[in-house]
Parts: structure tokens; C-alpha cells; sequence
């Protein structure tokens, strides 16, 4: 709301500069959010009087113009239409900064003196774009017949405006009026009424207006005037209404404009000619009806949203616009000035339906004080008396069956000091609250303070909100800073929250940069990545439903990811462009629908993505001629550290076949036959469509949730330090191709027996030295006992045992 | 007799004349190693001396043993500062041809970064833990419920407005994502009772177009403290506490009056600048004050929604975003990027934050 601080001062008489009321208000919870000030360059810029204007010797469309400002009198010369001997206007001498009036975009230029068409020009007289009023540059700015004349055209015309954020609970400081009033409170000033035109004698009638839906419009004010003449408002509502953001039409527009400003009651005028019948009929719409709006816009309605009509057709769709049939016209001379007060819930249905927010929808939306309706009809009538000489009232209604009741709320008064944890006296309250216009009580006997809530505080209803109001305008500068007294509850560590950050430092330390991003995904990636029915990465997604968004950002984003990776993998593509390794992952949440009418499943994942060059380019590792690009294996190995740390003791992983991942590169890992997460290579097609080609996409995803339910039952080994040393043996174990290195490692280890402590593949072989069809793996055994040194005869024993073991058990043997 | 003696002497003197004569032209430390080996070594001249003893007779070994002994001594002494000498003049030789540029870059293990919306979580974690707040967490689509109806936000009432929401499809039922942490206020409060201390990280959302400072996808602190004796002061001695840890000492809270329909009375706060001590900088938008967030005392309406007697016990409530806490923190000047996942911005401020 753009509150003029010279209309401000029309309320409330303070000596505050504009800067430092703002700052109090703010403070108070009336933010100002910005404050512009008009007329800051105007130097050089008087008030100035049309002397005489004549016929330019060379030009028709150019005339010489007589202008006296005090000791200055000049001649300039302008092609300005409307200038006339007489009018009051903004001289510019020689030096004044104006904006350029031809030019688009905001340029200053600095008035030099010169000749049009062989005649001198000392100065100009200024157009209102000129001097940074408005766009108007028609024609030249004309001043109220009362300007000054000679004084500095800032001293008459500057002014700082003030804008301020209305929260939604202060609907009563939605206005000039509303915000002097409460600027008044705040810095303890006098705050001045408006003045209203005086209805006492005017025709009380009963046949104006008939409300059939009193539940959706709890008053209805109407007053008819004659009498009036459609002209231009004068300059000064002119320029207020400018300043405060809305064009200046003519004076009865004007007027309603300027009174739904000053006051916050939105009002319309109606031509009285065009009502027929005289009477107003506030009724619900029918489904289907039709009314054209201000807007020259056809709406069509569903039914139900409240209707201003005359005798048979509506006139204004309530609370949010009027119709084109009965708009105020060159030619009105009676109108009906119409002050109602509309339901907000229907108000803001109607306006979100016919998707047309107003001015007057964005105030009857926050729920406006009933009260007010009248006193801004009044406020209207009198404007219009002053403003159009000869106008008069011919009659009035006011249909208010039911004024609310005056709410009052009474409290122990020692009830503030303990919610704010400061002392503040009772002495102090009062005035605060008497100020605000709560009319406070205070009951010495028993400690009580009761207030009567004036009516258009209907965000004030419990004892709370009237603490907060003392507290606003105390001050919260005031508040001490203390901690919380009293036990302190006991703390528990999310086990969820811990996992998270394990796993983020070991990713970390594995050369893993960690991203957060979005939660949305496409069509295309839900195709692109398979996510169907049955195929998952991190997740199964059997009988998981996507979860769709109405109105996501971007809007073709609209599914919540069922999988981190394919926001990830895009990162990578991304970083790719600049970095030769990318090794990118990220914990968050899968969304996994349940049912359509209840909350998805969030389980904690990671998802890990990396591609590119494995070796570092540096002095110690050369580029090499070899295969450097991280694949399968580097994603695998980051997932086996993740996994380590929950100290699951035989997870088993078999490959599989997914359409998104390379059928000979991929691989899901269960344990205890759950799966707990996938890891490959991306399907070499699919990699080059996002982006990725000639290097190798791998990709991992682990159900984190899921691994630490299954670790809180898993055996964890016993934690032993040795005292004698390890003996490492190696084992080269040969064995046909399809025998899995899981299989092997398992058997080595059981037939391996209680001493094995430590055990490691350090070498895989095919080829002619192992034969067709076979494959070599070489394994680095670490044996210890806890209670004495291993001797050579022991330890044969167990090479016999784990070598007849491989023979029976795998078909296999071992290599010299 | 005497020959014997004689000639073993003479002997001696040979390898004595002969050793102290090598001894004088050893260079090396490898010389040295050659010296020892042929003198005094397993199979050196001395040692062979010393085992021919065995051959004399009986009587003549003593005074032939001595003699040996004596020369075995002689050249050991003679020997030892030698060698020495020679070990440590051909160290320093190595040592002196070992020698790098130490300015060249070490073997660096590759190591990432962790997110700083992750490290900032962490941080407000551990400064909350030590004041006696409990981390939770709750869901990321939420009921509409949780989002506003229990937080005192009704449907069809303006406060509403305040939150441009994105919605779940749904058959019904409201569903949204949660446009801010707040839900797990009543979400707590529903399943433990007072005293309640906790604090909500989690990501949030709104319908809002992306620029430099606004995201649709953000990161809230939610905190929540609830007991018979809380008071508006705890909460600026809270928030005072937290600014203090995060942007160091001296560093002092501002309120101003605001409006969250689940609070009443309700404030936005602020945190003097630290760059430029509240004077006024490019970063505070030379105003002295970095605005953090909303918060207020809990409004009696959302107690009573979750059971609490709002007679009985009071609280408060605060929310901030986590974001904006890093740029502030760290000055990020594009809350963009956050979510870009760029591996230079993620290195860069991993080097920055230490
Ligand atoms: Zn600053």
C-alpha cells in the first residue's frame, strides 16, 4: 500500500520526518518497504503563474508564453495544448535536471538555455512526466489555482511516499486513514478524523435498496445525489491518486477511488439513470448467468456468487467489479454511491474463480469492519458536495439488520509480563491500549485489565493478541535475553539423521562432492529410467504410484522422483563440460506413492553418479594409455564402504537386467534376500542421450532406510585385538568362469576355519595359463590366532583342508 | 719357542703395518665396509689370527692371544671415528641428492565436499543439541492438516495467501508439498508432551518464481520449545545464543512485529551485521540488521488443536531459512547455487568453510 506521507499527515499530526516514522512503524509490524520521495531534484523548479500566451511569430503550433514566479518573469516558448493565461504551473530556469518527456526509459537531462525557431527561451513550463509524476507529457502539468506562486515547486509539491506490506491480519491499516490512525498509536500523536458530509434531514428511504443474501452481505449503504457534473478530478486528488498507484479517470470515479484509499472501504458509483427501477436487489447468482464487467470482459457464472441488481439485470458482480451497463458516464448527472460489506470467503472465491483480483476484492478478502461502510459513504457524499458545486443528496439507505456485538476481553494484567518475560507496568498499558482505541479497564482488586475491541480489530480476539499490541508499541528493543528455565528433556540422536552423515563423510573421503537437488522429475525421465511397474533402481516400485504435482515448477516436473539418480545423473552431464572427474552423490528422499489420498513413502537414499577420467591428471600419475575412466567398479567400491558401515555381514550381489543399465555391467544387492540397492553402468544408449559419451556413466542407489533396519539385526562381529602376528598366505584359486568371486570368497572363508582374520582379492586371470573357460582369483589370506603364534604345520593344515574344499565344493583348484 | 712367538709377532706386525696403511686411503663408506671386511670381519686377516691361536701350545696362547687381542683393539679404535666419518659424509651426500622443491604439490587423496546446506544442518544440529533441542524430522508432503489447519491457518482465510503452496494430485484428501518445517510442530506435540524442545531441518516449498534470492525448493529450520514457564525473552536469548555460535560473540537479536498466523505475539528477527558491526553494508543492504526468520510465541489455538491446555503450558516457536543462513554465513550472493550441484561452487566452498 503507497501511503503519501502528506496525506498521512491529513490524519495524524506528527512532526516525525518521513524516514523515521516508517522506521517506528516497521518496528511496530507496519513494514515500510520502501520510501520514494518526489521532487528530490527538483532545484531550479518554482511555482509559477501564466502571465499571457501568444501566437509564436514562425510556428502555428508553437506559442510564447508570459511567466511569473516571484522575482523571476520570462518568456518560454512550448507547443504544450493545454496552456491558458491564468493557469498555476511548474516553471524550470536554466539548470534544472527533468527527465526527458520523449524518451522511453527514465533519462535525465539539465535544462540549457536556447531558441525555438528564433525565439529565446530562458525556461520551460514542466509536463508531470517531466518532473517524475507520471507518464502524463500530453500536455503541461496545471497546479490547484491556490499554488503559491514563486515558491520552489518542492516546497509545494514534494512529498515522500511511504510503502507499506499490510500483513493479512491489519485489514484496518489497509488504508491512509487506517495507517494514521495506527502511526498515531505508535508515536503517540493526535489522529484527526475525516470529515463526513452531514446526513442528518436527508430522506431516510426503504425502497433503495433489498438484501436476499444477508448471510454473504451483512450491510448495505447506498446514498443518491443530483446534481453532479462529470469533469476532471481536481489536480490535487489527481496527484494523490497517482502517487498512490491509480489513474485518475474523472471526479466521481476519482472520488470513490480516493475515498477506498484514504478509508480501505471499497465503493462504487452507479448512474442512477441506468438502474432501472431505482432499487438496488443484492442477490446470489444463478448457475449460467451472464454480466459483462468493467473490464469488457463476459463472465459467466456458476452460481451462487452475490450479485448487485437493479430492478431486473445485475449491475456489479459484489466486492470485486462493476458492469459496463451501469458505469458513471460523460453525461451522469444522479448516482447511487454504493458502500456494502460483502463476505470475505465469497469475495475471494468469486474473485479466484473469475480469476480478477481488484482493488476492492483484495480488501473485502481480508474481511472488512461493517462499521466502516457508512462513514466512507459519508466521506464520498462529502467530497462530492465540495467538489461538484450544485451536487446534493436526495436520499440514503443503510440495510444493516445485524451490527456485531462489541467483542471485550479481560485478563490477569500480570499475564503480559509473564508471556514476555519483562516487566511492564500497568501504568504503561493503559495509555498503549486507550491509544489503540481498546478502552481499557483496570481493576485494582483483583489485578484484571478488561478492553472493549474497537470493531475493526477483528484480528484481535484473545487475550494474546491484546498483549502483543502492548508489546508493539513498547517495543521489543526493550525485551530481554534469557534461556529457557526448567528440566531440560532428554535429547535423542535421529538414527536416521546419524546413518546420513556417516555415510556423507565416508562418500566424502571416497572423492565424492555431494549435491542437493531438485525433488521433481519428468514424463521423459520416468521413461528414459524405466520406472514402471516393476523396475526400480534404489526402490521397488511394485504397486508404488507416481505422485503428481498440480502445479509443479517447471510444470513438466510434475512427478516427485521415485530415484535420486536421474537429477544427479543430469549434474554430472553438466559438471562434464568443466571438470574431467565427476564424482557427484546425494542423500535425500524417494517419494513413493501409497495411496492417492494419503502421504508417499519418504525412505532415506543415496545415489551415487560418477564418470570420467579415474587417475588425477598429475606429476604423479601420468595420462595412461590403459582404460583410466571410472566405471562399474569405482561406483561398486564406494557402495562396499557405505556398507561397511553397517557391518551387514554377507550381502550378495547378482547381476541383473534393467533397460536403463548395461546388461553385462549392472548389479543388485540383497541381503538376508532383501533388495537393498542396485549399482552399474548406465546403458551406453541411454548415456549418450543425457549427454554422456565415449567414457563410461556409473551409477549407484542404496534404500538407506531399509540398510539400517536390516543392520540393527545383524551379527556384528566381536571387536578383538590381537596380540601375535598376522601370517598372510596367498591363495590363487582357479575355477570355471560363471562361479562368482562372492562364491569363492565364501568358501575360502568357511574352509578357511576360525583363524582367518582378514581376507582379500588382489588378482583376477583368464587365459591359456588357466584354460578354457576358467578364471583365476587370487586371494590374499590373513590368519591370526588370539592366544599364540600360527606355526608353519598349523597353517598347512589349513591350506590342505581349504584346497580340498575348493575341489569338492567348486569343482575348482589351486595354483601353485 | 721363540721362533714361533717370533714369528706370530711378526705376523701381527705385517697385518698391523698392512691395516694402518689401507686405513689411510679409505674414502668411502663402501672402502670402509671392504676395510672391515678384510681386517676385522668373520673372515678377516684378524680374525684368521685370532683363530690360529688354537695351534700353539698350551703355554704360548696367553701371551699370543693378548698381542692379537691388542691389535684387534688397536684397529678397531683406529677404525670406528673413520668409519664414522665416511657414513656421515656419504649420508649427507644422499641426503643432499633427496632434496625437492617442497613447494611441489603433495600426493592428495581425492576427497569431495559435503554439501554446505549439509554442513550448516550439521552446525545448527550440534548448536541446538547443546541447548537442549532434539532433532526431528518429518515428511516432505504433507496434509493440509498439518500445513495450516493446525497451525491456526484455516482454509479460505487470508493468512493463507501468505504461502503460495504447490499441490499433490490428489482424489481429495489435500495434499501438499509442505511449504515450510512448521507441521512438525503439531506433529511432535501431538505424539510427546511438554517439556518439548526441537528443532525441524528440512527442505520446504513454494510456488514461487526462481531469481537470485527466491528457489521453490528451500531449506527450513523449524524450532519449538513448549513448558509451563517459556517465556518471549527465552526466545530472543535462544535465537541470541544461536547467532552468537554461528556468526560469533557480541552478536545481538533484534524483534520486530510481525505477523505468522501459529504464533501470537509474533516478530521477525534479525541478527546485527557482522561484516560491518550493524554500521551498514553492501550485505546487510546498509541497514545494520540481516533479516532471519519468523517467530513468536506458540498461538494458544495450535496448543489446544494438539491437546495441550494452553492454561496449563506456553511456548515458542521459530523458523529460518537455512539457505539464507549460508549465503549470510558464508556470503553466497545466488540462493541458485544450492541446487546446481556445480562441483567448482561445492570445492570452493568446502575450501572456504574449512
Ligand atoms: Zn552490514
Amino acid at each position: 500500500m503507497k501511503a503519501p506521507y502528506s496525506w498521512l499527515k491529513d490524519y495524524v499530526d506528527t512532526k516525525l520526518s518521513p524516514q523515521d516514522l516508517a522506521q517506528r512503524m516497521t518496528m511496530a509490524g507496519l513494514e515500510a518497504e520502501q520510501l520514494t520521495h518526489i521532487g528530490e531534484g527538483w532545484d531550479n523548479v518554482f511555482v509559477g503563474e501564466v502571465m499571457t500566451v501568444s501566437q509564436h511569430p514562425d510556428a502555428d503550433r508553437l506559442v510564447l508564453v508570459d511567466v511569473a514566479a516571484g522575482e523571476h518573469r520570462l518568456t518560454v516558448v512550448t507547443g504544450a495544448p493545454n496552456i491558458a493565461a491564468g493557469q498555476k504551473v511548474a516553471l524550470a530556469l536554466v539548470g534544472a535536471r527533468l527527465i526527458d518527456g520523449y524518451s522511453e526509459e527514465l533519462k535525465y537531462k539539465t535544462l540549457k538555455p536556447g531558441s525555438i525557431r528564433g525565439v529565446r527561451s530562458e525556461g520551460m513550463v514542466c509536463s508531470a512526466k517531466e518532473l517524475g509524476l507520471s507518464d502524463e507529457h500530453e500536455g503541461i502539468l496545471v497546479l490547484d489555482l491556490d499554488a503559491p506562486v514563486g515558491t520552489p515547486l518542492a516546497d509545494y509539491l514534494g512529498d515522500t511516499v511511504i510503502e507499506f506490506e499490510i500483513t493479512p491480519n491489519l485489514v484496518h491499516a489497509f488504508s491512509i486513514f487506517g495507517l494514521a490512525r495506527e502511526a498515531g498509536a505508535i508515536v503517540d500523536a493526535p489522529v484527526i478524523e475525516p470529515t463526513l458530509a452531514d446526513l442528518t434531514g436527508v430522506e431516510l428511504s426503504d425502497s433503495l435498496v433489498r438484501v436476499e443474501a444477508p448471510d454473504l452481505c451483512a450491510r448495505y449503504n447506498a446514498i443518491v445525489m443530483d446534481g453532479v457534473t462529470v469533469e476532471p478530478a481536481p489536480a490535487w486528488m489527481q496527484r494523490r491518486l497517482q502517487a498512490a498507484g491509480i489513474r485518475p479517470v474523472s471526479n466521481l470515479v476519482d472520488i470513490t477511488n480516493y475515498v477506498m484509499l484514504e478509508m480501505g472501504q471499497p465503493l462504487h458509483a452507479f448512474d442512477l439513470s441506468f438502474v432501472e427501477g431505482e432499487t438496488i436487489v443484492v442477490r446470489e447468482a444463478t448457475p449460467g448467468e451472464v454480466f459483462e464487467t468493467l473490464d469488457h470482459r463476459i463472465r459467466t457464472l456458476t452460481g451462487g456468487e452475490l450479485l448487485i441488481c437493479d430492478g431486473v439485470k445485475p449491475v456489479g458482480l459484489a466486492g470485486v467489479m462493476g458492469g459496463v451497463n451501469s458505469e458513471i458516464v460523460d453525461s451522469t448527472t444522479s448516482l447511487l454511491l454504493e458502500a456494502a460489506n460483502f463476505d470475505m470467503v465469497s469475495t475471494r472465491q468469486t474473485a479466484r474463480a473469475q480469476k480478477l483480483q481488484t482493488d476492492a476484492s483484495a480488501r473485502f478478502g481480508r474481511g472488512l469492519d461493517p462499521e466502516l461502510a457508512a462513514v466512507a459513504n459519508a466521506r464520498a457524499a462529502k467530497l462530492i458536495l465540495d467538489i461538484c458545486p450544485g451536487s446534493t443528496i436526495r436520499c440514503s439507505q443503510d440495510v444493516y439488520p445485524h451490527p456485531p456485538i462489541v467483542r471485550s476481553i479481560a485478563f490477569d494484567s500480570s499475564h503480559v509480563s509473564r508471556l514476555l518475560g519483562m516487566q511492564v507496568e500497568v501504568e504503561t498499558m493503559l495509555p498503549i491500549l486507550d491509544r489503540l482505541s481498546f478502552q481499557p479497564a483496570y481493576d485494582e482488586a483483583s489485578g484484571f485489565l478488561s478492553v472493549q475491541v474497537p470493531s475493526w480489530r477483528s484480528d484481535v480476539t484473545i487475550k494474546e493478541d491484546v498483549i502483543e499490541e502492548i508489546a508493539r508499541i513498547v517495543g521489543y528493543d526493550s525485551l530481554p535475553a534469557t534461556l529457557i528455565t526448567g528440566t531440560t528433556p532428554l535429547v535423542e540422536r535421529d538414527p536416521i539423521f546419524l546413518a546420513e552423515r556417516r555415510i556423507r563423510q565416508t562418500l566424502v573421503a571416497a572423492g565424492g562432492f555431494e549435491g542437493r537437488g531438485y525433488i521433481t522429475i519428468s514424463d521423459a525421465d520416468v521413461k528414459r529410467w524405466d520406472f514402471n511397474e516393476t523396475a526400480g533402481l534404489g526402490h521397488d516400485l511394485r504397486d508404488r504410484p507416481l505422485v503428481r504435482l498440480r502445479n509443479a515448477i517447471p510444470a513438466d516436473d510434475n512427478i516427485l522422483r521415485l530415484s535420486i539418480v536421474p537429477n544427479l545423473v543430469k549434474s554430472v552431464t553438466k559438471n562434464l563440460k568443466h571438470e574431467r572427474t565427476v564424482r557427484l552423490f546425494e542423500i535425500g528422499h524417494a517419494y513413493l506413492g501409497t495411496d492417492p489420498n494419503l502421504l508417499p513413502d519418504e525412505p532415506s537414499t543415496v545415489a551415487i553418479a560418477l564418470a570420467g577420467q579415474r587417475e588425477r591428471f598429475d606429476r604423479f600419475d601420468p595420462p595412461s594409455s590403459e582404460d583410466g575412466q571410472l566405471d562399474y567398479f569405482d561406483v561398486k567400491g564406494m557402495v562396499d564402504a557405505v556398507l561397511d558401515l553397517f557391518g551387514l555381514d554377507d550381502v550378495e550381489w547378482t547381476p541383473i537386467e534393467h533397460p536403463a543399465l548395461h546388461p553385462g555391467r549392472a548389479g543388485e544387492v540383497r541381503y538376508r534376500d532383501q533388495r537393498i540397492g542396485i549399482a552399474g553402468e548406465v546403458h551406453p544408449r541411454l548415456a549418450v542421450e543425457l549427454g554422456v559419451e565415449d567414457m563410461r556413466l556409473a551409477i549407484a542407489e542404496l534404500n538407506v532406510q531399509l540398510i539400517l533396519e536390516l543392520a540393527a539385526t545383524a551379527n556384528r562381529p566381536e571387536v578383538k585385538v590381537a596380540r601375535f602376528l598376522p601370517v598372510e598366505q596367498d591363495f590363487a584359486v582357479v575355477v570355471d568362469r560363471g562361479v562368482q568371486a562372492r562364491t569363492v570368497q565364501q568358501s575360502l572363508r568357511q574352509f578357511a576355519g576360525p583363524l582367518l582374520t582378514g581376507i582379500a582379492l588382489f588378482d583376477v586371470y583368464e587365459g591359456p595359463q588357466v584354460g578354457e573357460d576358467k578364471k583365476s582369483l587370487a586371494y590374499r589370506l590373513t590368519f591370526t590366532a588370539p592366544d599364540r603364534a600360527l606355526t608353519d604345520a598349523e597353517l598347512g593344515k589349513v591350506r590342505k583342508r581349504i584346497e580340498r574344499g575348493i575341489q569338492t565344493r567348486l569343482d575348482g583348484s589351486l595354483r601353485a | 719357542m721363540t721362533t714361533i712367538q717370533h714369528g706370530l709377532s711378526r705376523e701381527i706386525d705385517t697385518v698391523r703395518r698392512e691395516a694402518l696403511d689401507h686405513l689411510d686411503t679409505l674414502r668411502s663408506a663402501s672402502d670402509a665396509t671392504l676395510w672391515e671386511g678384510a681386517f676385522l670381519g668373520p673372515k678377516g686377516q684378524v680374525t684368521s689370527l685370532l683363530r690360529g691361536l688354537g695351534t700353539l701350545p698350551a703355554e704360548e696362547r696367553p701371551i699370543a692371544g693378548r698381542a692379537a687381542q691388542q691389535l684387534r683393539d688397536e684397529l678397531a679404535a683406529a677404525f670406528a671415528p673413520l668409519r664414522d666419518r665416511l657414513e656421515t659424509e656419504a649420508l649427507g651426500l644422499r641426503l643432499a641428492s633427496e632434496a625437492v622443491d617442497v613447494s611441489l604439490p603433495g600426493r592428495k587423496p581425492t576427497i569431495g565436499a559435503a554439501h554446505p546446506i549439509s554442513t550448516m544442518i550439521d552446525e545448527l544440529v550440534e548448536i541446538f543439541a547443546l541447548l537442549g533441542f532434539q532433532a526431528v524430522f518429518g515428511p516432505e508432503v504433507e496434509t493440509a492438516r498439518y500445513n495450516f489447519d493446525l497451525l491456526n491457518i484455516p482454509a479460505e482465510h487470508p493468512a493463507r495467501d501468505v504461502w503460495d503452496t504447490i499441490h499433490v494430485q490428489t482424489d481429495g484428501e489435500e495434499i501438499v508439498l509442505r511449504t515450510h518445517t512448521s507441521p512438525m510442530q503439531a506433529r511432535t506435540m501431538e505424539r510427546i508432551q511438554p517439556p518439548v524442545r526441537v528443532i525441524v531441518p528440512g527442505v520446504s516449498f513454494r510456488f514461487e518464481a526462481q531469481d537470485a534470492s527466491h528457489e521453490w525448493q528451500f531449506t527450513q529450520l523449524e524450532g519449538l520449545a513448549v513448558d509451563r514457564n517459556i517465556t518471549m525473552a527465552d526466545l530472543k536469548g535462544t535465537l541470541q545464543e544461536m547467532a552468537r555460535q554461528l556468526f560469533g560473540p557480541e552478536r545481538r537479536i533484534r524483534f520486530r512485529c510481525d505477523y505468522f498466523p501459529f504464533v501470537e505475539p509474533g516478530v521477525e528477527f534479525a541478527v546485527d551485521c557482522a561484516i560491518c558491526k550493524g554500521r551498514g553494508c553492501r550485505v546487510c543492504k546498509h541497514t545494520g540488521w540481516l533479516e532471519m526468520g519468523g517467530a513468536g510465541m506458540v498461538h494458544p489455538h495450535v496448543l489446544r488443536g494438539v491437546g495441550y491446555d494452553p492454561d496449563e503450558v506456553c511456548g515458542f516457536a521459530f523458523g529460518l531459512g537455512i539457505d539464507r543462513l549460508a549465503m549470510m554465513k558464508y556470503g553466497v550472493d545466488d540462493l541458485r547455487a544450492f541446487a546446481n550441484n556445480d562441483i567448482r561452487f561445492l570445492r570452493d566452498f568446502a575450501r572456504a568453510i574449512g
